[in-house]
């Protein structure tokens, strides 16, 4: 017995080794990723690094951006300042619209359901390496407020919800992972559905759109604010490819989403509702209100 | 044998640093190299079965850490895959960068199906496989592109551990 074991030693080693990962994966494949103690460990000596490498790279990109690549500012300055005439006009015409909204509002005695909310800016460090994990480090942990669930958002739009959490760093599940589904709502038509990951970095797909209601190419698609989701009114991202199948109750789109996974340098986590003494902010690096 | 497994352990942390850092520093959408892959086809090429397997095991985990995909899913892929490339060792060769390029592309390609398979029948609320095939090409590509750059630091760091006439025949 002895000597049958010695001589195939290697391959029960391999199919221990198998076994292994393979018992944990079958058990725990249909439950959510929980970190131990030796995750937190490894993230807590890779994620400096990674964050130290981006700093870097940002500082070397900033010092490109300020010093070398100078050639086209005059040339920008002269287009910048016709556009901020631009821009200062516009900004008259929305605070005009923005009285007249209020005034309405108060007329209708219109009651804002949505309360302001606490929020977090959170530097990005690294993205997940597959193809397959549609996942943000950020720089943010559970020290500074930031717990699993909570929406993370972006000045485009909805970025997705947290996965993971260490004492400074925490994971982020795009809305693209096929785990992800965030109720919306048309910002047309108001028609509400669900807007679920496909696992494509570029694409989202609308489920339950009633077939009753409007749905057209390009229509902006927001959160629907349900309790215990993202906020009422972030942009999720535009309808393309809508059919109506000759049967069935709902429609078949894809949403493309507002925010550019590959281009995000900084996010947004909503910690929640601010409390009654007005405290929206964490800590100095946090921002106001996130409406 | 410890030092040297310390030292490849080292090195796939680094490398596990470094493809979760350049694909955003670089804004990469889907080409993504899987270095720690690479990792795993050197040691399954290259190393004796049974550190090889336990390195590939850890190879696999940080590739979980960084993913948050279902636990043991990367991990259970790389013992697998240490265990078929080993299996088929004399066939493939890596003497040269191309043909590190091609075993990486190639591997790349099958171990992200497996993934993919593996990933969307088990993750909570998919609805089975939508496996697409544009992010795997592209994915594979990095790989191979980086596949010759990781079997050469994996060759460096042996050739300190092994007697001369060893180093040489190291490949």
């Amino acid at each position: 017995m002895r000597s049958l074991l010695r001589r195939y030693r290697e391959p029960l080693f391999v199919a221990l080794l198998l076994a292994l990962p393979f018992t944990v994966f079958a058990v725990k494949a249909k439950q959510k990723v929980a970190l131990n103690a030796a995750d937190r460990v490894v993230i807590a000596v890779t994620a400096p690094v990674e964050k130290l490498i981006v700093a870097a790279v940002h500082v070397g990109q900033d010092a490109w951006h300020d010093y070398v690549a100078l050639g086209s500012v005059r040339e920008e300055n002269f287009r910048l300042r016709r556009e901020l005439v631009r821009e200062k006009a516009q900004t008259t015409a929305f605070a005009e619209t923005k009285a007249e909204n209020d005034r309405l509002r108060n007329l209708l005695e219109y009651t804002d359901k949505q309360g302001p909310l606490r929020s977090l800016v959170a530097p990005v460090v690294a993205v997940g390496a597959s193809p397959h994990s549609h996942v943000l480090r950020i720089a943010r942990g559970s020290e500074e407020g930031v717990h699993r669930g909570m929406p993370v958002v972006a000045p485009d739009g909805v970025v997705g919800t947290i996965a993971l959490t260490t004492a400074h760093y925490a994971d982020v599940q795009l809305i693209v992972s096929p785990t992800s589904a965030v109720p919306a709502l048309n910002e047309r038509t108001r028609a509400r559905a669900t807007v679920k990951g496909t696992g494509d970095q570029a694409r989202c797909k609308l489920e339950y759109g009633q077939r009753t209601e409007e749905w057209h190419d390009g229509d902006l698609v927001r959160t629907a604010g349900t309790i215990g989701f993202f906020p009422q009114g972030l942009p999720i991202g535009r309808l393309v490819n809508v059919s109506k199948k000759p049967t069935g109750m709902f429609i078949s789109a894809e949403v493309l989403p507002a925010v550019d996974f590959a281009r995000l340098d900084e996010v947004i986590v909503v910690l929640g509702p601010q409390d009654a003494a007005g405290n929206a902010l964490v800590n100095a690096s946090s921002v106001g209100t996130a409406q | 044998m410890i030092l040297r497994s310390a030292l490849v352990l080292g090195v796939c942390l680094g490398f596990a640093v470094l493809e979760s850092v350049f694909p955003f520093v670089l804004h990469l959408r889907e080409a993504r190299a899987d270095l720690l892959l690479v990792v795993v086809l050197y040691l399954a090429l290259n190393d004796e079965v049974i550190p090889g397997a336990s390195l590939s095991l850890a190879a696999g985990y940080l590739s979980d850490l960084t993913s948050a995909t279902p636990s043991c899913l990367y991990a259970l892929l790389a013992v697998f895959t240490f265990a078929v490339v080993r299996i088929g060792a004399n066939a493939i060769k890596t003497d040269g960068g191309i043909q590190s390029m091609g075993v990486g592309f190639v591997a790349s390609l099958i171990h992200s199906t497996l993934a993919a398979c593996l990933f969307y029948f088990v993750a909570p609320g998919s609805e089975g496989l939508v496996l697409k095939f544009p992010p795997l090409l592209w994915s594979a590509l990095a790989t191979a592109i980086a596949a010759p750059f990781v079997f050469f630091v994996l060759r460096r760091l042996d050739k300190g551990f092994l007697p001369l006439d060893a180093a040489v025949r190291v490949r």
